[in-house]
């Protein structure tokens, strides 16, 4: 029997970068690292690509929500200044 | 009482009194129903992230407090109805806060706010050995100043 050709290569386990940092808090008054979990266009990354854990990218997803209605981060279009 | 912090963006048109009149006017609601300011922060003027009521420009100022859930609403009528305010956002920070607890909380912010001042005072001073008053202090007395009025 043919070995099964590996599908992961190139993966990398990716880690949730607010349990391995515990100092690092999330805030949606805290724009810097928001800006760091949503893309160019101003969506939330997923999950799976940043990584992040759930209960962790709940909370990230709040306060994102939380700093576009205050008009700190765009709801859409490209994040400027 | 709660815990809440209110975070509101005023019309960049207004000059400083008109400023002045809002935030005290938000502040005498929630010391009227014996609640306590416990922190004050005027960001200042930022650029918004996007337009509303077709301002690009907004005049931020952060405050934290405790409060009965009744001055909240009607803080919130009242910005409503202001047409200064262009958006505001309050969230609940805690279910309960005892005296003591805002006392602390005052303190710790106080603190804090001191080491700030002396670290600007002193990256001032490097830069200007000669004794004038730096622009910053000059800010934060008038900030005093306007408090205290």
């Amino acid at each position: 029997m043919a070995q099964r050709p590996q599908k992961r290569l190139f993966s990398r386990k990716k880690v949730c970068r607010f349990c391995t940092d515990k100092e690092m808090s999330i805030d949606y008054k805290d724009v810097k690292t928001l800006r760091n979990f949503v893309s160019e266009r101003g969506k939330i990354i997923p999950r799976r690509i940043v990584g992040t854990c759930a209960s962790h990218q709940r909370q990230l997803c709040e306060a994102i929500k939380r700093a576009r209605h205050i008009a700190l981060l765009p709801y859409s279009g490209n994040i400027q200044g | 009482m709660r815990r809440y912090e209110t975070i509101y963006i005023l019309r960049p048109t207004l000059n400083e009194e008109e400023i002045n009149t809002v935030v005290e006017k938000a502040q005498e609601t929630i010391t009227s129903n014996n609640g306590k300011i416990i922190e004050l922060d005027r960001w200042g003027m930022r650029k918004l992230a996007y337009q509303i009521k077709k301002e690009s420009q907004g005049f931020y100022i952060f405050c934290d407090y405790s409060a009965i859930p009744e001055a909240v609403t009607e803080m919130e009528r009242r910005f409503r109805i202001d047409d200064a305010v262009l958006r505001y956002m309050t969230v609940k920070t805690a279910d309960v806060i005892t005296d003591e607890e805002i006392i602390e909380a005052t303190a710790r912010i106080a603190d804090k706010q001191v080491v700030e001042e002396e670290t600007e005072e002193s990256a001032a001073g490097e830069k200007q050995p000669v004794q004038q008053t730096p622009s910053t202090s000059e800010k934060s007395e008038e900030v005093e100043k306007s408090e205290e009025a």
